[in-house]
């Protein structure tokens, strides 16, 4: 632990410190563009330039470790001549076009002119122009501006793993491009408009729509998949303009899926802002009034017991407990959050939680993924186990399911359920690295749960877990990965078939004559049969809208204050940002409507008694932001017969990762993507999985 | 209320304004309004008979006026404007003449370069029973069109 002085404050910091982080623990602010805290040190844009006692120059503090006895100083009459000097040579060729650029407002450029710029230029000569470049749809470039910091160089090859920007040229001539007229392919790439400290990377959807002070932040919660990304939401009246990341260390880091970044576009279309009830084959706008009563007719006309609910991936627990008290109300047990119909036991957290818990990753030396894509069902999740993968020369990584390009050395052990039975055997080759692992992952995907034989997957994926060690005293590595952000509330809340109750495949083969969908756009309609009648509530017109018989407008994510579960079960609040469009309600009012008109009204008036309500039913929802590890249980195994492991391949979770959702399928952004981003080339799958 | 002779106070208008070659006549009192308006505005009329030198009448009635002797320290002559009716508003002038009064032009803008897209002079209306009101205000009706919404709601069809 050295001790180093800085501005006469003196402090005792780790060894391997840099002097810019010293600085900072000393409370001392240094300017900087190219270092980042979660990038590595690049030391290319000199701001960081602090003076050290016995050093005849000034030093860039990012990159000069600390030393016994340092004597920094961050705040002399030289240092801030210095950054003088080095701010005016960025402004050489910086265009100053502040008043049409998108970053004003919240460019470190100009911040940092504030205090170290120059009035006027000393300059004559014609400011250097760089082609722009084409980084795909959702990253509008403007590389006049570019300060060459290399920050989009380094995140794209160090966290996302797309090695897709680089620099040529040297000096003056220099340029980040990606070489070819080809869009980045990264599920992570918005996060490098965040990172440029100028405005030559901004948002391309946002390009021109708001200044930053115009705009309305509330905290929230990301839906897009289940790994519960922090999101700070900008809205402008009464709509969402940008989703930005916010720092969360045990979730994301500061890092946001693209996806959820900018779907956003999709919560302005196919909005369902009033009722409809169908009429004679064909659906007509109706007042809530006629079509609650419509709802309450079928409710008390049906038999109890013919009644389900399927909720689905994007619902808040708030509506999921309303829905669920409301059908035991009515004296129903058919109601099931597994939309997917993944085989999932909602009775022990331990086995539909990602247990290892997402800062847990940090500590893994090894991962096997069971049909899952972690890059497409979770990227900021993966790019976390990547960074194990950099860091850790001997991580392995093994993927069973269909083969796809993870950003990261990872062996394809086959694509089907022999493959997974295969590993069963403690000689196979990946059995035995993943036992020589001190703490190894098994990460197993929604999609190996939906099988036939899903059981029977989670049953082989729990015994070679137990066989890695991976469920020893002090290392629970059993994970469940789920894609669903609201699928891990639903089974805390215990939304899956009391006893006797049909779960989501009995309920669609016609176990029901009443179904309601909670946001349910993903079961197959077309196997619903024709008699059923389907109450739909949610916000986009979608799958489940077209097959309704009535149409309840809800809230999306950003218009209700809503509570989330992640995959690793932490419980995170949403605030809401905007109000519901036209005449949509949120959820839970809505259920709370209907129960009253069936007179079982829900014991809860306002949003504070439903939290309670839900503390009471789990312990989980009142606690918010906390995750326990929970230790391995000793013992604790699948219940269960779990069957015979079908040699059926694995499927992918979606087709696409850019259209999984109704909000997303009504994006025009997100459908550029699908058209626009090639696929990464795929080189054909190497098989390596020797039998 | 009357002259307003400082504002553009360019070289070439300076320059202009000397060399004028004929000065204009002065005004009758009977021109300028008779006993009535000498007593109503006593120091306006006084001067304007004393000093004043007609130029010109725009299509409100507006009478413009300019010293008949220079008295300008820059040598530039005075210019001045007599309301026609009982408004004192400087909204009144119509553009073509309000070049003239700020010295923007030496004469003025000629009824002849009109085009078929200018449309005559109106003074502020604010405050009048003609004020703009924009659509939906109570005066104009109240009834505020349908608006568009900032989302597409969802329709069966589509």
């Amino acid at each position: 632990m050295p001790k180093v002085t800085v501005d006469g404050i003196e402090l005792e910091v780790p060894n391997g410190f840099t002097v810019l982080q010293a600085a900072e623990a000393a409370g001392k602010e240094i300017p900087r563009f190219c270092y980042h805290d979660r990038l590595s040190i690049a030391g290319n844009c000199r701001m960081c330039l602090v003076e050290i006692e016995k050093m005849p120059k000034p030093v860039a503090s990012c990159g000069q470790p600390v030393g016994e006895g340092m004597v920094i100083f961050t705040d002399t009459e030289k240092v801030r001549q210095s950054r003088r000097n080095v701010m005016e040579f960025l402004l050489i060729n910086h265009p100053l076009d502040c008043p049409i650029c998108d970053q004003g407002g919240e460019c470190d450029l100009q911040d940092e002119a504030v205090g170290y710029g120059r009035d006027h230029t000393r300059y004559h000569e014609n400011k250097r122009a760089v082609t722009d470049k084409n980084f795909g749809p959702l990253v509008k470039t403007v590389m006049t501006r570019c300060i060459q910091c290399t920050r989009c160089v380094r995140f794209l090859s160090e966290v996302a793993g797309v090695p897709e920007l680089g620099a040529t040229s040297r000096g003056e001539t220099m340029e980040i491009t990606n070489y070819v007229e080809r869009g980045l392919t990264s599920e992570l790439s918005g996060n490098i408009i965040d990172l440029c400290p100028v405005g030559a990377l901004t948002a391309k959807p946002y390009a021109f729509v708001a200044r930053t002070w115009e705009l309305r932040k509330t905290d929230s919660i990301d839906v897009f998949d289940a790994v519960g990304t922090n999101i700070r939401i900008d809205a402008r009246g009464s709509e969402v303009l940008r989703v930005l990341p916010r720092i969360n260390d045990a979730v994301n880091e500061e890092w946001l899926a693209d996806k959820s970044r900018f779907a956003i576009d999709g919560l302005k279309r196919k909005r369902l802002d009033r009722p409809w009830i169908r009429q004679n084959g064909k659906l007509q706008p109706a007042t809530w009034d006629a079509a609650l009563s419509a709802v309450v007719a079928r409710l008390n006309g049906a038999e109890p017991g013919r009644i389900g609910a399927i909720a689905g991936n994007l619902c808040d627990a708030e509506s999921m407990m309303a829905l669920k008290d409301l059908l035991v109300g009515l004296g129903s047990p058919n109601f099931d959050c597994r939309q997917d119909g993944a085989v999932l036991d909602a009775g022990n957290r331990a086995l539909y939680l990602f247990n290892t818990t997402i800062e847990g990753i940090d500590e893994a030396d090894a991962v096997l993924f069971v049909g899952v894509d972690p890059r497409r069902e979770a990227p900021v999740l993966n790019a976390r186990i990547r960074r194990r993968w950099v860091e850790n020369t001997g991580f392995v990584a093994g993927l069973i399911g269909p083969y796809a390009d993870i950003t990261y050395g990872c062996t394809h052990l086959g694509e089907d359920g022999a493959a997974l039975r295969a590993l069963l055997d403690p000689a196979h080759e990946f059995t035995v690295k993943l036992a020589a692992a001190k703490k190894p992952l098994v990460i197993i995907g929604q999609q190996a749960l939906a099988r036939p034989d899903g059981a029977a997957v989670f049953a082989a994926c729990w015994q070679i877990a137990e066989a890695a060690g991976a469920l020893t005293a002090d290392w629970q590595g059993f994970n469940v990965l789920h894609n669903a952000a609201a699928r891990v509330g639903g089974l805390d809340l215990g939304f899956v078939p009391a006893d006797g109750g049909k779960d989501v495949a009995g309920m669609v083969a016609g176990g029901v004559d009443v179904l309601w969908l909670l946001g349910a756009d993903e079961i197959d309609m077309a196997a619903l049969p024709p008699d059923v009648f389907v109450i739909y509530q949610g916000h986009h017109g979608d799958r489940g809208a077209a097959r309704a018989d009535i149409i309840l407008p809800g809230a999306a994510y950003t218009e209700k204050p809503g509570t989330y579960v992640n995959t690793e079960g932490r419980m995170q609040l949403a605030q809401r940002a905007i109000f519901p469009p036209g005449e949509a309600r949120e959820d839970w009012t809505i259920l709370r409507a209907v129960s009253a008109l069936v007179s079982k009204p829900l014991p809860y008036d306002d949003i504070e008694a439903l939290r309670q309500r839900m503390g009471e039913a789990n312990p989980v929802f009142a606690s918010p932001d906390t995750v326990r590890r929970i230790a391995p249980q000793v013992g604790l195994t699948p219940k269960g017969d779990s069957g015979q492991l079908s040699d059926a391949k694995f499927t992918a979770a979606f087709a696409t990762y850019y259209q999984t959702d109704p909000i997303s399928r009504a994006s025009p952004t997100m459908a550029k993507c699908v058209t626009d981003i090639l696929p990464p080339a795929m080189p054909a799958p190497v098989q390596q999985a020797a039998e | 209320m009357n002259a307003t002779d400082d504002t553009v106070a360019g070289e070439d208008a300076r320059h202009d304004g000397k060399n004028r070659a004929s000065r204009p006549g002065a005004p009758s009192l009977a021109s300028l309004g008779g006993w009535r308006a000498l007593i109503n505005n006593p120091g306006l009329i006084l001067n304007t008979l004393r000093h004043g030198g007609a130029v010109g009448q725009d299509a409100l009635g507006n009478r413009y006026f300019e010293e008949r002797r220079p008295t300008r320290q820059d040598g530039r002559a005075r210019r001045w404007v007599l309301y026609a009716g009982r408004a004192r508003d400087a909204s009144l002038v119509p553009p073509e003449w309000h070049a003239w009064l700020h010295f923007t032009t030496d004469a003025p803008l000629s009824d002849a370069n009109r085009r078929p897209w200018q449309r005559p002079h109106e003074p502020n209306m604010t405050g009048t029973a003609f004020a703009y009101r924009p659509k939906g205000h109570d005066y104009a009706g109240g009834a505020r069109p349908h608006v568009s919404a900032d989302y597409e709601p969802w329709t069966p069809d589509a």
